[in-house]
């Protein structure tokens, strides 16, 4: 498969979208809305159900499947209100001892004038710091696209799995194709240099783990997906639970403080240490 | 208690600023250019205001006391790690700005403000459009870590297209690393002074320049998220005179104060005395 075939399979419309898994790993779940401070953002779900026998929090990008429904959802692309929505279910879910789990799909927080307006930069900037104060167990998975800052507002947790055709960028490919050439039509070149495919990335030790999908990608069967991610986000999930909150920050914070340290143990990559 | 140190006895410059390439007029007035008295006035046009985009070798010493720099992490460098190679090989690009001296996108050290202990950092626009990358990231969260244990004061100025592209996924790690850091400046009770120039936008933005204790911007500077040529891509919509302005971010709630460059030094002396 090519590079960009990924991509568009990443992105795929029949592709499970964070409610279909959600509801598949707890059918208890119950939605919870709002940032408590203007509004709630529908490009982004979240909410507690029982999961293994425990309450979780569940956090997770959602794009629309009807036209409307996308336009809704803004394509799961979350205005500043949406991380202040999660930082405060994170919040409610560290008082109740809920661990958590967030599902990434997003192609990035919104570029949009409104979003400016209302902070977009500071209130990823306020997730990202935030969530290494958070003393919980966190398990992450991106789930279809994982775009730039607004997939990292939702990304920082104790563990990070990809699903197999799923993708983590520094920004979309359009994106990085306008910048680097001015031209975002050159899409296809942009997404192979980024090298953000789950094999590339597990390769760089960002994430832990790529989750196989079944047979014809995770569209062709929600169920059999389902099973694979929940087993795997169980399987990162149960050795945190025990962990006492202080080790857990402490390890949370080395996760991401030595991130690139698979290049640096390179003699030819990644920066010299003196 | 009366600051020992009052502002208007603050140096606008901590030594002499080294010359830098100007055009022949100004950009914002055109007025013929002087550059004796621009560098003697921070590289502010004395007509019309307009702030010149400045690279680290000169905002250290603007900030630091004349011969009080002590830079750290100097041999930490870029590689490719991803084998970039269009439109231009990455490796390529790196080994050219180093040879023109500039030191990534970042460089940091301690230094004395008005006599005052502190670390400071300086995003250099010129190196790949002053984006965060590995080294840039790892040079900032050390410099935070040190002034978390040690209480030093931390000050931060900013110039930046956002994460660099060339190193993939791996530069928007950093906005973690960075944050994870800032977490550390802020629960050791360290002050933290960010200083936004044109433009920041992306990465950065998102990450530590708009969580310092205070939001210091320069006037005229561009500060965002989303730079407004994707907005516009993006979204079709027209954006108003001033968008993204320090003044429409300091109407918005994200920046404290906007200052010009030649009072900046005086303020951050005196913000010292009160915060240390």
């Amino acid at each position: 498969m090519s590079v960009w075939e990924i991509v568009e399979l990443a992105r795929h419309p029949d592709r499970p979208y964070s409610l279909d898994y959600i509801r598949r790993l707890a059918p208890d779940f119950i939605e919870l809305h709002g940032d408590r401070l203007a509004a709630d953002d529908p490009a982004l779900v979240g909410g507690v159900g029982t999961w293994h026998r425990r309450t979780t929090m569940f956090l997770g990008h959602q794009k629309g499947r009807s036209l409307k429904e996308r336009v809704g959802r803004n394509w799961g692309m979350m205005h500043p209100e949406g991380y202040r929505k999660a930082l405060r279910l994170a919040h409610h879910a560290a008082k109740f001892g809920f661990p958590i789990v967030s599902l990434i799909d997003t192609p990035g927080a919104y570029p949009g004038a409104g979003a400016e307006e209302r902070g977009i930069a500071a209130a990823i900037a306020q997730a990202i710091m935030e969530w290494f104060r958070i003393p919980v167990p966190i398990v992450a998975a991106v789930i279809g696209e994982g775009g730039s800052g607004g997939a990292l507002g939702m990304g920082v947790a104790d563990r990070v799995i990809m699903l197999e055709n799923s993708i983590y960028s520094v920004a979309s490919p359009e994106a990085a194709a306008s910048i680097v050439w001015r031209d975002n039509s050159r899409k296809v070149e942009a997404a192979e240099q980024l090298q953000l495919t789950s094999r590339e990335i597990v390769g760089m030790g960002v994430v832990e783990e790529v989750v196989p999908e079944p047979k014809g990608s995770a569209s062709a069967d929600y169920d059999a997906a389902a099973r694979a991610l929940d087993d795997a986000l169980y399987r990162h999930m149960k050795p945190l639970l025990d962990e006492p909150s202080s080790q857990l920050l402490q390890h949370r914070y080395d996760r991401f403080r030595y991130i690139d340290s698979l290049i640096r143990a390179e003699p030819h990559f990644g920066p010299k240490i003196d | 208690m009366i600051a020992e140190m009052p502002r208007d006895e603050v140096a606008i410059q901590g030594g002499p600023l080294p010359e830098i390439l100007l055009p022949t007029n100004c950009p914002g007035c055109g007025i013929a250019l002087s550059l004796d008295e621009l560098r003697a006035h921070n590289y502010v046009c004395t007509e019309c205001g307009h702030h010149f985009r400045l690279g680290a070798d000169v905002w250290v010493p603007l900030i630091a006391d004349q011969g009080s720099w002590l830079e750290r992490w100097t041999d930490v460098r870029s590689h490719d790690l991803l084998n970039w190679t269009v439109p231009k090989r990455y490796q390529q690009t790196v080994e050219t700005l180093l040879e023109q001296g500039l030191n990534e996108a970042v460089r940091t050290g301690t230094c004395t403000l008005a006599k005052k202990p502190i670390w400071l950092a300086a995003f250099d626009f010129g190196f790949v459009g002053g984006t965060l990358s590995i080294v840039a990231g790892e040079r900032l969260a050390r410099g935070m870590e040190q002034a978390a244990s040690t209480g030093t004061p931390y000050v931060l100025v900013s110039a930046s297209g956002g994460a660099r592209m060339q190193e993939g996924v791996l530069a928007l790690m950093q906005l973690a690393k960075v944050n994870a850091a800032v977490g550390r400046l802020h629960d050791a009770g360290v002050p933290f002074f960010s200083v936004l120039t044109d433009p920041t936008f992306g990465g950065t933005a998102a990450s530590l320049a708009l969580l310092g204790d205070i939001n210091i911007a320069e006037p005229g500077a561009a500060i965002g998220f989303t730079g407004p040529r994707v907005i516009k891509q993006a979204t079709y919509a027209d954006l108003p005179p001033g968008f993204q302005s320090a003044e429409f971010q300091l109407a918005h709630g994200q920046v404290d104060v906007v200052v010009p460059r030649t009072e900046l030094r005086p303020l951050l002396a005196h913000l010292l005395e009160m915060y240390s």
